[in-house]
């Protein structure tokens, strides 16, 4: 047999059980010889003990009845707002993923368990983005040229504490903003912003709100998109059809401001 | 019942083992191997007997898992504010994770899917470089630079979790 050498590449063909068996004493003698190679592979090893120790108990639960369902063939007629629910949590996991791990531990049980307020605030500040931004001279009931009253009107109406958040930085100056209707008989606030070149983004803010959520919402490809976040008793969807970066980034300045305002 | 259903059936706790590890959350991750063992039974007449159901359930959950994940990407990902500290919600009573559970399935979650699904695949349900490949439609290099990445990138938030932990940083 000749020698080879060995490299990273093969601590992990090593440990997945794809190292030739003929290779694995030269392989070992390799790792003694390499302390730092070798700490890699203890710390794989001690990673993927964890990674199953942490799953095994799956494999004991026992299966839950609507699956088993689905295969016996006695699924029982599922409810459309239920269905395929899950890659919302998959979407908190990607999305969580950029903002590091530290922000990732509540953000997937929270918008997996969410019903459907979620859903029905983006599309409403959605819908109302598409019915209003679009209006040259009736976009707003009232101008930015009178912000205190809107202000005070808005927060008095819907029952939140409301400070128009000032976008200058992200390059968005206010319009104005609107009254609306929102969930069952509660009422919204839409704010409406305008960058240099035209583009129209809007805040639509609400107390009607009973769940902890948030999430990026589209209702069709192409369209506008929701930044969105639902807590107890406030809820706020920034909408716009900007690039993903630029409406994320316009979101996070607008809600920080918000929820500052809300809360002062 | 027929052996189709019952290969099937016994898949199950693989498959949700499997789903848990992408997604963590447990209904969720039901939800996709529900949604996997719909397409499936939709599709029972283009499994060959003989071939392997895990492999060919594997197959369908994966193709679903990643379908999703780019359309949620296209959706724009970089959408969320890190959570509050006082955010944090406590695991539900049926699933008690110990910190170092807790960390370990954090971490993973944090790493790309790919890689993540790549890692599980070999790590987790022992399946070889040459069936995990082939399950994800990659080439054989690209599985194994998936699997490198995922390790090491696990490692490092790992040990960023722990660092964190040491010193005690309140992020506020």
């Amino acid at each position: 047999m000749t020698r080879r050498d060995f490299s990273e590449r093969d601590i992990h063909m090593a440990l997945d059980g794809e190292l030739p068996g003929e290779e694995r004493m030269a392989y070992d003698a390799w790792l003694e010889a390499n302390p730092e190679m070798k700490a890699k592979s203890t710390r794989y090893i001690a990673d993927r003990a964890a990674m199953r120790a942490a799953l095994a108990g799956v494999m004991d639960e026992p299966v839950p009845a609507r699956l088993r369902q689905v295969v016996l063939g006695e699924a029982p007629a599922k409810a459309s707002a239920w269905r395929s629910r899950w890659w919302l949590s998959a979407a908190a996991a990607v999305m969580l993923a950029v903002g590091g791990l530290g922000g990732y531990v509540a953000g997937v049980d929270s918008i997996a368990r969410g019903g459907d307020g979620d859903d029905q605030l983006a599309e409403q500040a959605i819908a109302a983005h598409v019915t209003y931004a679009a209006e040259k001279r009736h976009a707003v009931e009232v101008p930015a040229s009178d912000k205190d009253h809107l202000q005070t009107w808005l927060s008095n109406r819907v029952g939140l504490k409301l400070v128009a958040p000032d976008l200058a930085a992200e390059g968005f100056e206010l319009v104005g903003g609107r009254l609306l209707p929102a969930g069952e008989q509660g009422k919204a606030a839409m704010l409406l912003y305008e960058d240099a070149k035209g583009e129209r983004i809007s805040l639509y803010v609400t107390a009607e709100s009973s769940e902890t959520s948030k999430g990026t919402y589209a209702a069709e490809a192409g369209g506008p998109a929701a930044v969105y976040w639902l807590d107890k008793g406030y809820a706020c969807a920034v909408v716009g059809s900007l690039p993903p970066e630029r409406l994320s980034d316009v979101a996070k300045s607008a809600y920080g401001q918000l929820l500052a305002g809300i809360s002062s | 019942m027929d052996d189709k259903k019952a290969a099937i059936l016994s898949e199950i706790p693989r498959l949700r083992r499997y789903a848990r590890s992408l997604l963590r959350d447990r209904d969720s991750a039901d939800d996709l191997v529900q949604d996997c063992l719909e397409r499936a039974l939709v599709r029972l007449d283009n499994w060959q007997t003989g071939e392997s159901p895990r492999r060919w359930l594997f197959t369908i959950m994966h193709h679903l898992f990643i379908d999703q994940m780019r359309k949620v990407n296209r959706r724009g990902e970089a959408a969320m504010l890190p959570l509050e500290a006082g955010e944090a919600q406590a695991a539900p009573a049926d699933q008690v994770e110990t910190i170092a559970s807790r960390e370990i399935m954090d971490a993973l979650q944090a790493i790309s899917p790919d890689r993540r699904a790549a890692l599980v695949m070999v790590a987790i349900e022992g399946f070889s470089y040459a069936e995990a490949a082939n399950i994800l439609g990659v080439p054989a290099g690209t599985l194994m630079s998936r699997i490198a990445r995922g390790r090491e990138e696990l490692r490092g938030l790992l040990d960023d979790t722990s660092r964190r932990r040491s010193i005690r940083i309140v992020e506020k």
